[in-house]
C-alpha cells in the first residue's frame, strides 16, 4: 500500500496514529472547502455583532452602566454563536452547492457513505457545545449577579443601600399613564420620569389597575408593574439626557401609547427642578 | 332503532373466528344516521336551548362585584357549553358508552361500520374512527385555522405598516392579535401529531389503528368543536389579551375571553386524549420485532410531544378553569385587589408554555430526521444522539417556565436556576442538529422538496436557537423581553422551524395521505416565496426589536417606521408563498400525478402497504428484523482507513442490524 495523500508522511507507521488521521481528515477536498467556507460565512456574519448594538443605540447610546454591561452580553453572545452557526450554515451550503445531487421522479441508488455515527465527531461536538453553554451559563450568571448588585433592593426604601444619598422614585403604572412620584421631596409628582445623574435611583413599581411593565429603555431597567405589590429596581444613569420610558407589558387599549420621556439632569438642574416644582427637601 | 336481535354467527377477523354479540338492528346502529350536519344542528340547538333557558333564569341584576360579569355572559357561557355538548352529541360522541351502559356491546360489523368502511366520502364527515380518515380530517382542520391565523396575520401587519393612520380601534387590533396568537398555537400543536400522528404513525410502528379508536375520533371532534368556541369569541367583543391573557386584564375583558377559556379547556381535553392514545399505541401496538432501536425517530418525537403535553395542559386547563371561575362566580384565585395572585396565573400559564413551544418543535425536528434519510440514501447520523436529544429536550422542558417570568418581579433569586436550565437545553438540542448535519455530511442529495424543506428548517431552527441564546439570559432578556425581538424569536422557532418543517412533512406524506404526489414545482414555488418573505418579514422584526419597539403595539415613533415597512412587505410575500403552497395541495388532491404505493423508495413500513392503505393497513402484519434506514454503501473512505490502521478507532460500521437487539 503506498502513502495515501500527497502529504502524508513517508512512514506513516510511525507516526502517533490518531495524528495521521487527522491530517488525512483535512486534505479530503470537502473538508478543505467546508472549513473555508466556515470562515468567509463566519467573517460575513462578523459585523452583526455591531450592527445589533447600532441598531440598539439608535434611540440613544447606553444611558446606565446595566444598560453597558447588557450591550456586552449581547456583543459577547452574538460573537460566541457565529462560529457554531457559521459552521452549520457551511454544512448547509456545502451540501447544497459541493456534494452531488440527483433529481427527478426515479429513487436514485444509494450512493452515500451509510455512517452510522462517528465517535470522535459526537464527542467533539458534545464537548464543544457543552463548553459553549457553560460559558454563555457562567457569563450570564455573573453579569445577573452584577445587575441585580445595581438595581434590585431587597430592603425597604430608606434603609437600601446607598441610604439617603439614594432617590427614591415610586413608580405607579395605570391605564395608560405613567406617574413617578418622589417621597423624599414632599411626594413631588411628576409625569416625566426626571432623574439625577451619577446617583442611585431606586423604584419602588405598582400598578393601579392591570399589568403594566415600566421599561427605561436606555436606562436597562425593566421590571413589571403589579396591581397589589410593589416591585423595586435601580440603576444609576451616567448620561445627561432624554430618554424612553415605554410599557412592556400588553395593557389594554391604548398600551401603545403608554410611554412618557426620562431627562436625566446634571445634579444642579435636577435640584433646581425639584425646588421649581414645590419639593422642599433636596440631598 | 329497531330491536330485532338475531342470533349471530361468528365474524371472521382476519382469518379468526371471532364469537359475535347480538346484533341490534343493522350494523352501526344510530351511528348510521349521525354526521356532521346532524351534529351542527345538535350544537345549534343546544347553544340556543341553554342560552335561552339561562337568560330566563338569570335576574337582570345577577352580579355586584368590581369586574362584574354582566347578564350576557351567563348567556354567552351557556350557549358555549350548549354547542360543545349539542355538538358531540349530535356526532355520536356518547353513543359508545350508552350503548355499552345498556349492555349492548359492540359487534365486529358495528366496528367496520364505524371504521367507515363501504362510506365512501361520507366517512369524512362522521364520527369514524379509521386513524387514516381521522388523518385526514386533522390535516383539513389544521389548514382551515391557519387560514383563519394566516389572515389575521395579514390584517396584523398591514395595520403595523400602515404607520400614517390608525387602520383598526384598538379593541379590534387587540383581538386580532389575540386570536391569531392562540390560532395558531393550537394549529401548531396538532399540525404534525395531528395529521402525521394519526395516519401515518399506526403504520409506521407495523399497526392496524390506534389503541383507540373511537377516543381518536373523539379528540378530533373536540378540536372541531373547540375551534368553532374561538372563532365565537370573535362576534363578543374577541379575546383582547393576547394569547397569553394574563390577569387582571382578561377580567375587564369582554364576554369573548369566555370563548377563549372555553376553548381552551375544550382543546385541552381533546389533546390529552389524543396524547394518551398516541403513547399507549406506540407502547403496545409495535410490530413484533420493532425494538427501541429500530423504531423511526419521528415515533420518538409523536411519543414525546404527547408526553411533554399530556404534563403540559392540565395546568393550562386549570388556569383558565380558574379564571373562568374568577370571572364568573368571583371566586379569587388571580384578582390581586381581593388577595388573589397574578404571578399564580402567569405560572400556570408558563407551566404549558413553555413545554408546548416543544411539543411543536419536536414532532418537526423529528419529522426532518424522518425525511433525511429517504432522500440521502442512507441512515441517521448517530440515531442514539437523536434520541438522546430529545430525551435531554423532554427532561428539561418542565423546568424552564419562569424565565417567561424573569422581568416580573415575582422572585428575582430563582432567575439564576432557570436561567441555568434554559440554557441546557441547548445541549440536547445541539445533539438534535448534530445528527441533521451529520446525515447531509457527504451525502448525495435528491433535491425533493421534502427535503428541500428541511434545509429551510435547519437554517431557520439556527436563527431562532441563537436569539433564543439571548432571551434565556436575563441581563439580555432585561432588554428584550415584550419586545418585537421575542416575537421575531419565536416566529422563527415556531413558523421557521415548526411550520416550514410542518410542510415538508405534508409533501412528504401527500402520496400515502392521498395517493397523488404533490406538485413539485408549485410547491417548491410556495415554499421558497413563503421562505423568502419570512426572513424579510423577521428579520426586519429583529430590528425593531432591537430598535426597541414593544410588542402588542398598534401605533409607535417613526424610529421603527422602516423596519415595519419592510416586515409588512415581507408578510405579503409569504401570505403569497402559502396561498400558492395551499393550492398546490388543494389542485394535487384533485388532480395531481397518481403516486405509486412507495415513491420515494423508502424502507419504513408506512411506505409498504398499498395506497390507497386498505382498512386494515396490513393484511398480514409485518416483522421487522432490521434497524431503520438501512440504506447507503460502506464508506470508502473508512474502509481505506482501516485497510491502512487496522483496527484504529471505534469502526463507524460496528453498530450493525445483527448486534441491534432480539426482538
Ligand atoms: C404569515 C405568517 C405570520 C405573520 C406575518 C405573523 C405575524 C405576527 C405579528 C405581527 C404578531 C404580533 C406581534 C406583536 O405585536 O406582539 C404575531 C403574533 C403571534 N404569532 Fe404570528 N405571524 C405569522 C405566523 C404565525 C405562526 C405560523 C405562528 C405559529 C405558532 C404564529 C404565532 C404567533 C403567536 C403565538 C403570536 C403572539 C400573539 C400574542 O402576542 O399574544 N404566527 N404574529
Ligand atoms: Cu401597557
Ligand atoms: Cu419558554
Amino acid at each position: 500500500m503506498t502513502t495515501m495523500t500527497p502529504d502524508a508522511p513517508e512512514e506513516p507507521t510511525n507516526r502517533p496514529a490518531p495524528m495521521h488521521r487527522v491530517r488525512e481528515w483535512m486534505s479530503r477536498p470537502y473538508a478543505r472547502s467546508i472549513m473555508i467556507l466556515t470562515v468567509v460565512i463566519g467573517f460575513i456574519l462578523l459585523p452583526l455583532c455591531w450592527l445589533i448594538l447600532a441598531a440598539m443605540n439608535q434611540s440613544g447610546a447606553p444611558a446606565s452602566p446595566i444598560m453597558e454591561d447588557i450591550q456586552t452580553t449581547i456583543f459577547v453572545f452574538t460573537l460566541i454563536s457565529i462560529p457554531i452557526t457559521a459552521f452549520v450554515f457551511a454544512v448547509l451550503v456545502y451540501s447544497l452547492l459541493g456534494w452531488k445531487h440527483v433529481s427527478g421522479d426515479e429513487v436514485p441508488a444509494d450512493a452515500s457513505p451509510a455512517i452510522r455515527g462517528n465517535f470522535v465527531a459526537n464527542i467533539l461536538w458534545s464537548v464543544i457545545t457543552s463548553l459553549l453553554a457553560m460559558f454563555l451559563v457562567v457569563w450570564g450568571l455573573m453579569e445577573l449577579a452584577q445587575i441585580t448588585a445595581n438595581s434590585y433592593g431587597t430592603v425597604s426604601a430608606d434603609e437600601q443601600p446607598g441610604g439617603s444619598s439614594a432617590l427614591i422614585v415610586n413608580v405607579t403604572g395605570q391605564q395608560w399613564v405613567w406617574t413617578f412620584e418622589y417621597p423624599q421631596h414632599d411626594g413631588l409628582t411628576s409625569d416625566i420620569l426626571y432623574l439625577p445623574k451619577d446617583r442611585a435611583v431606586y423604584f419602588n413599581v405598582t400598578s393601579k389597575d392591570v399589568l403594566h411593565n415600566f421599561w427605561a429603555v436606555e436606562l436597562g431597567v425593566k421590571i413589571d408593574a403589579n396591581p397589589g405589590a410593589i416591585t423595586q429596581t435601580g440603576v444609576t444613569p451616567n448620561k445627561a439626557g432624554t430618554f424612553n420610558v415605554r410599557c412592556a407589558e400588553l395593557c389594554g387599549l391604548h398600551h401603545a401609547y403608554m410611554q412618557t420621556e426620562i431627562r436625566v439632569l446634571e445634579k444642579d438642574a435636577f435640584d433646581s427642578w425639584v425646588r421649581e416644582n414645590g419639593g422642599q427637601r433636596t440631598s | 332503532m329497531t330491536t330485532t336481535t338475531t342470533a349471530p354467527p361468528n365474524a371472521t377477523v382476519f382469518g379468526a373466528e371471532v364469537p359475535q354479540p347480538p346484533q341490534h338492528g343493522k350494523p352501526g346502529g344510530i351511528m348510521r344516521h349521525l354526521n356532521f350536519g346532524t351534529g351542527l344542528l345538535a350544537g345549534i340547538v343546544g347553544a340556543v336551548a341553554a342560552g335561552w333557558i339561562t337568560a330566563a333564569l338569570t335576574p337582570t341584576s345577577a352580579s355586584n362585584a368590581t369586574f362584574a360579569p354582566t347578564e350576557p355572559e351567563y348567556v354567552y357561557l351557556a350557549v358555549l357549553i350548549g354547542w360543545v355538548v349539542g355538538f358531540m352529541l349530535g356526532m355520536g360522541a356518547f353513543v359508545g358508552p350508552v350503548r355499552w351502559l345498556l349492555g349492548r356491546d359492540i359487534t365486529h360489523a358495528d366496528a367496520e361500520y364505524m371504521a367507515g368502511k363501504d362510506l365512501g366520502f361520507r366517512r369524512y364527515f362522521k364520527f369514524t374512527t379509521d386513524h387514516k380518515v381521522v388523518g385526514i380530517q386533522y390535516l383539513v382542520v389544521t389548514l382551515v385555522i391557519f387560514a383563519l391565523g394566516g389572515t389575521l396575520a395579514m390584517l396584523i401587519r398591514t395595520e403595523l405598516g400602515v404607520t400614517w393612520a390608525e387602520l383598526f380601534a384598538p379593541t379590534f387590533y387587540n383581538t386580532i392579535i389575540g386570536t391569531h396568537g392562540i390560532a395558531m398555537v393550537i394549529a401548531m400543536i396538532v399540525v404534525i401529531s395531528g395529521p402525521v400522528g394519526n395516519f401515518i404513525v399506526p403504520m409506521m410502528i407495523g399497526a392496524r389503528d390506534m389503541a383507540f379508536p373511537r377516543l381518536n375520533a373523539l379528540s378530533l371532534w373536540l378540536l372541531v368543536a373547540a375551534v368553532v368556541c374561538l372563532i365565537s369569541s370573535m362576534f363578543v367583543g374577541g379575546i383582547q389579551d393576547g394569547w397569553s391573557v394574563y390577569y387582571p386584564l382578561a377580567a375587564q375583558a369582554p364576554p369573548g375571553m369566555l370563548g377563549y377559556q372555553m376553548t381552551i379547556i375544550v382543546f385541552a381535553i381533546s389533546t390529552g386524549v389524543a396524547s394518551v392514545n398516541l403513547m399507549t399505541t406506540i407502547l403496545t401496538m409495535r410490530a413484533k420485532g420493532m425494538t427501541w432501536s429500530r423504531t423511526p425517530i419521528l415515533v420518538f418525537g409523536v411519543f414525546a410531544a404527547s408526553l411533554m403535553g399530556l404534563y403540559a395542559f392540565p395546568f393550562y386547563q386549570y388556569s383558565q378553569i380558574l379564571a373562568l371561575t374568577d370571572r364568573i362566580w368571583d371566586t379569587v384565585f388571580f384578582n390581586p385587589v381581593q388577595g388573589g395572585s397574578v404571578w399564580l396565573y402567569e405560572n400556570l400559564f408558563w407551566l404549558l408554555g413553555h413545554p408546548e413551544v416543544y411539543v411543536i418543535l419536536i414532532p418537526s425536528m423529528a419529522l426532518a430526521l424522518e425525511i433525511m434519510p429517504v432522500f440521502l440514501r442512507r441512515p441517521l447520523f448517530s440515531f442514539n444522539f437523536a434520541v438522546a436529544g430529545i430525551i435531554g429536550v423532554v427532561a428539561l422542558s418542565g423546568l424552564v417556565w419562569a424565565h417567561h417570568m424573569y422581568m416580573t418581579g415575582w422572585a428575582p433569586a430563582v432567575n439564576y436556576p432557570f436561567m441555568l436550565s434554559t440554557e441546557m437545553i441547548s445541549i440536547p438540542v445541539g445533539f438534535l442538529v448534530l445528527v441533521a448535519i451529520g446525515t447531509f455530511w457527504r451525502s448525495t442529495v435528491w433535491t425533493r422538496l421534502p427535503l428541500m424543506a428541511i434545509y429551510a428548517v435547519v437554517f431557520n431552527k439556527m436563527i431562532g436557537g441563537v436569539t433564543g441564546i439571548y432571551l434565556s439570559d436575563v441581563p439580555a432578556d432585561q432588554y428584550f423581553h415584550g419586545s418585537m425581538f421575542v416575537v421575531a424569536h419565536f416566529h422563527y422557532m415556531l413558523m421557521g422551524a415548526g411550520l416550514f418543517g410542518a410542510m415538508g412533512g405534508i409533501a412528504f406524506y401527500f402520496p400515502k395521505m392521498t395517493g397523488r404526489i404533490l406538485d413539485e414545482r408549485w410547491g417548491s414555488i410556495g415554499l421558497w416565496t413563503a421562505f423568502v418573505g419570512f426572513q424579510i418579514t423577521f428579520g426586519s422584526m429583529f430590528v425593531a426589536g432591537l430598535q426597541g419597539q414593544p410588542r402588542r403595539v398598534l401605533q409607535f415613533d417613526d424610529m421603527f417606521n422602516i423596519s415595519n415597512w419592510l416586515s409588512t412587505i415581507g408578510a405579503y410575500v409569504i401570505g403569497l408563498g402559502m396561498l400558492i403552497f395551499l393550492a398546490a395541495i388543494i389542485f394535487s388532491w384533485r388532480s395531481g400525478d397518481v403516486a405509486s404505493s412507495n415513491p420515494w423508495g423508502s424502507k419504513s413500513l408506512e411506505w409498504q402497504t398499498a395506497t390507497p392503505v386498505p382498512l386494515e393497513n396490513f393484511e398480514v402484519l409485518p416483522v421487522v428484523t432490521e434497524r431503520p434506514y438501512n440504506y447507503g454503501v460502506p464508506d470508502p473512505y473508512e474502509q481505506r482507513m482501516k485497510s491502512l490502521d487496522g483496527d484504529l478507532g471505534p469502526d463507524t460500521r460496528l453498530e450493525s442490524d445483527d448486534k441491534a437487539g432480539v426482538p
